[in-house]
Formats: structure tokens, sequence, C-alpha cells
């Protein structure tokens, strides 16, 4: 049989391997991928368009939402680009706030993706576990903002409320019960050689191609680039704290879920440190004059802030009125899903296309908005 | 880099430098491609975002480009460009940075905006055709949604049996 069978085949979005509403169209012969196109608008909600017809306070339900897994650099990067254009001020204890309920989203977003990751592989024990400690995260958003997932808490001119009595302890806590366990995951799962055998390689990408199409994030910080938004650009007090940028060298799946694991570490370092160094009194919230009444000076911005996934940038125009003229939001999962997603997959075997896909820590609402 | 190095090279620009390490261009759409090679050369080597604004009162569309580095640096260039609402059709910049692709194809649909030279302006995220693309001012998604949702009957309520 010399003759060539290419196949096209639909993968996702009901699919196992697949995590989020994204599919990908495959053309393949045999085993092997020939061709991958993206498929995105699952979950396409037109959200942009719908902040132009809200107030600018109205439209803090829908920023949340656009990414589902870590909602708070969404509200901050909206209440900064709100900021900047009104000339609005920050209290001091409300920077270290923010930076905590950041940091904190940025490790249950990691462990979110951990638990992809690991439920692909096979490795259901460590899901499980990145997944119970991802709750103990959520129940600590709960008592401070009165919401699980979508906190709507970081607002123009500091947050929503301080903390309440004990919370410091509860956040130490909960970090230490955590921490307890990174021997434990390290032994079943980063150590692993079976995680070893079923990533090492996988989804390589070259430092140039990565540049050329946008990478941000992790993608570009496993190829050994310090590429991070909080010590290029600092944001709220980044520059008075002292962390580290992971980094890896080889680009594949492997260093990718490492920079991961080693981001995880470095955030609980920044939450002690900022724990540390907020006082115990003061204001969080600016006292601005009736939100709905609100008129932000025509002017136009471009802000960015490192979520969890890399580069994420607001632009945003304003032209004196009560609404917003123009939202666009520069999501990082964008060129990640839509332009390396199928120059990785191309002469991929299907079995990779997963392991491809999750170790590119894509998530879909961003890509649809 | 100064306002007069960029002047000098590039007729017909007007550049802006704002405090905070911003460098606002505004330019005519056949210089668009010079200019973001020039940058690119420069070590801007990252596109951002590009961007779309409808700006009816002035019956003009702008296009907006932003590059950043990939180094320590943290300036952002923003480079806009205004083309008119009836004859909306602009290059592409896809030889220049491969990930512009999906940000045109994305213009392309919600605004209606032609980029000559992208062979990729397929649908990305709609699903059925609109006579006026969706994400422009004089589209009212409220009066839109009424009409086509609105004509459809709601589900009558369920009737209880008799006994």
């Amino acid at each position: 049989m010399n003759k060539k069978r290419e196949l096209e085949l639909i993968f996702g979005p009901q699919h196992l391997g697949m995590v989020g509403n994204f599919s990908i169209k495959l053309n393949v012969e045999g085993d092997k991928i020939l061709k991958a196109e993206s498929v995105p608008g699952y979950l396409h909600r037109g959200f942009e368009k719908l902040m132009e017809y809200r107030s600018w306070i109205q439209n803090f339900p829908m920023v949340c939402r656009i990414n589902v897994i870590e909602p708070d650099s969404m509200e901050m990067v909206y209440a900064m680009a709100v900021e900047k254009l009104a000339g609005i001020e920050v209290p001091q204890k409300a920077n270290y706030i923010r930076m905590i309920v950041l940091e904190l989203a940025r490790l249950s977003s990691h462990l979110f993706g951990c638990w992809a990751y690991a439920n692909m592989l096979g490795f259901d024990t460590v899901a499980q576990w990145a997944m119970y400690h991802r709750d103990l995260i959520l129940d600590l958003f709960e008592e401070l903002t009165g919401a699980r997932v979508y906190h709507i808490y970081i607002l123009p001119g500091g947050v929503r409320r301080d903390f309440p009595k004990g919370f410091k302890n509860k956040i130490l806590n909960t970090l230490h019960s955590i921490g307890g366990h990174i021997p434990d995951y390290d032994a079943t799962f980063f150590n692993n050689k079976l995680f070893y055998k079923r990533a090492k390689g996988i989804g390589k990408i070259s430092l140039e191609d990565a540049k050329k199409m946008g990478a941000t994030g992790q993608i570009l910080r496993a190829l050994g680039m310090k590429y991070d938004i909080r010590k290029i650009e600092p944001y709220a007090f980044y520059n008075k704290i002292d962390f580290e940028v992971p980094t890896r060298t080889d680009g594949d799946a492997y260093s990718r879920v490492w920079v991961i694991r080693d981001e995880m570490i470095q955030s609980v370092h920044i939450i002690m440190q900022c724990l540390e160094m907020m006082q115990e009194k003061g204001e969080v919230w600016n006292r601005l004059p009736n939100p709905f009444k609100w008129r932000i000076p025509a002017g136009e911005t471009y802000v960015r802030v490192e979520s969890s996934r890399g580069e994420l940038g607001l632009y945003l125009v304003s032209n004196g009125k009560d609404k917003p003229y123009r939202v666009h939001f520069r999501t990082p999962s964008y060129p990640h899903g839509l332009v390396i997603l199928e120059k990785l997959l191309k002469n991929a075997n299907i079995a990779d296309v997963g392991n491809i896909m999750i170790s590119l820590y894509v998530v879909a609402p961003e890509i649809d908005r | 880099m100064k306002i007069k190095e960029i002047t000098k090279i590039f007729n017909d620009v007007s550049v802006k430098i704002e405090s905070n390490n911003r460098i606002i261009l505004k330019a005519p759409k056949d210089q668009i491609l010079n200019i973001l090679s020039f940058f690119k050369n420069k070590g801007f080597e990252h596109l951002s975002l590009i961007s779309c604004v409808d700006w009816i009162k002035e019956k003009e569309f702008e296009i907006v480009y932003i590059l950043t580095t990939y180094t320590e640096e943290n300036t952002h260039i923003i480079l806009k460009t205004r083309i008119s609402r009836k004859k909306a059709q602009i290059i592409s910049i896809t030889n220049l940075f491969e990930n512009a692709e999906p940000y045109e194809r994305e213009i392309h649909e919600l605004f209606g905006i032609t980029f000559e030279g992208n062979k990729r302006l397929t649908p990305l995220f709609l699903e059925r055709e609109y006579k006026i693309p969706p994400f422009r001012k004089d589209f009212d998604t409220r009066k839109y949604v009424k009409e086509f949702f609105g004509s459809i009957p709601p589900v009558p309520p369920v009737k209880e049996k008799k006994k």
C-alpha cells in the first residue's frame, strides 16, 4: 500500500485531552499531523463591544470573566488603565493587598495548570492534590471578597475592602500547608521518570521563532530569557520586592512545566514579603465620589501586567464620557493559541496534541473574549 | 531616541514622547511598513497588539500598532494611522511579524477592514454573517439582539393535567 491517506480530524471541544472550549482542526496521515488549524470562537461573547455600553464601574463584572482561571490580573489591568487616564492614586496599603491577591491568584492558576497537565498525563493523584490546594486558596478569596472565582475586588483607587481580622494568619497557614506538600509533588510528579519521558523534547521551540511569534510568559522563560513585566515595568510595589524570575533553557514542555513550578515558589516568597511590609492601619480605597457618575478624561493608554500566562495588556480609549469608547485586551493566550500552537503541532503525533496544548498554557476564554 | 531623529527619516510623521517611556507616532497609511521595519531593526521586535478604533464622527478608522522590546527597556511605541471608513483598506504586516495574522483576521471580521497581503482573512470568532461588521459604532448590539432573538417565540408554559 503506497497510497497516502489524509484524514481531517476535529480535535475538541468535546475531547478528553482538551481543556476549555477550543478546538483544533488537524490534517493527519496515520499518526502524524500534517497541518493544524486553531478554531476559536466557542466562547466569543463580544465583551469588548458590550463594555462600550456600560459605565466604567459596571464593566468590572465583565472584565473578570475574560479569564476564568485567573480573573484578578484582568481586574488589575483594567483598574490600572482607568487610574492612568483619570490620574487616580492608590493608597500604600491597597497596593500591598493587590499584590497579595494577584500572587494568590497566580498560585491558584498555576495549581489549576498543574491539575490540567497532571490529569492529561494520567497522574491522577497529583491532579487531585493540586485541585485540593487550589480550593484552599479559593477559601481565602471567599473570606476576603465574598466570591470564590470572580472576585470583583480590585477597583480604581484601591481595593473593595480591608483584610478581615486574623486574615494574615490564615494566609500564612494556607501557604504553609501547601508548601509542606512540595516534596510530595516533586517526588510523585516533577521528578518522576514518567513525566520526564512524556514531556522531554515535546513541543520544542527555538528562541528566534518564539520571539517572531510574539511569545511571552513561560514560553520565553523556558528558553532562558528573564522576561517578566513585573521586573521590566514594575506596577504596584513589585520594585520593592526581592524575587527571582525562574528560567530553564530547553524550551520544551518539560521546561515550561518546571518554570510553572518554580514560579509558584517565588509567588509564595512575594506574598510573605508583602505580609511583612504591609502596615496594619491605613486606607485601602482612595475615597472617590460616586462611581456611577465617573467621567474619565479623554485620552488613550496601553498598560500591561504579568498575568500567570504572560504579558496581559489593555488598550483603552476614552472620549471623556461616562463609558469607555474602545477596549481591547492583549491576552497572552492569543498568540500562543493561534500562532505558536499551529506551528508546534505540525509534524507532531496525535498523542501529543493535549501535551503540547496544555504545556503552552492556553486558556480559551482569553482568546475569544 | 529623539524626536528629531525620527522626523528626519520619515516625512509626515508626528511624534509625541510621553513622560512614562511612551512614543506616540501618527503616520499616513502608506508609511506603516517602513516605520515598523525601522523600529524592528532598532530592537522593538515584539508586536504586542494591533487594535482598531472606529471614529465614526470623523468617518475614519484608526489602526493602532503597539511595539515593545524583548529587553530590559520598557519603552512602548504606539503607531497610529487613519483610514477612511468608505475605503477600509490597509497593507498587511504579516511579513514583518508572524503574530500579526490573527489580529488582522480579527479586525477584518469585526470591523470589516481588508488587509492587503494577508492570505488568511477567514472568519475567526463569529458564527453568522452580519450586514454591518459588529464592532463598528453604527452597529447597535441591543437593537440587533431584540430583532434577531426577539422573533423567537417564548416557550409556552406547561399546562397542568386535570385530575
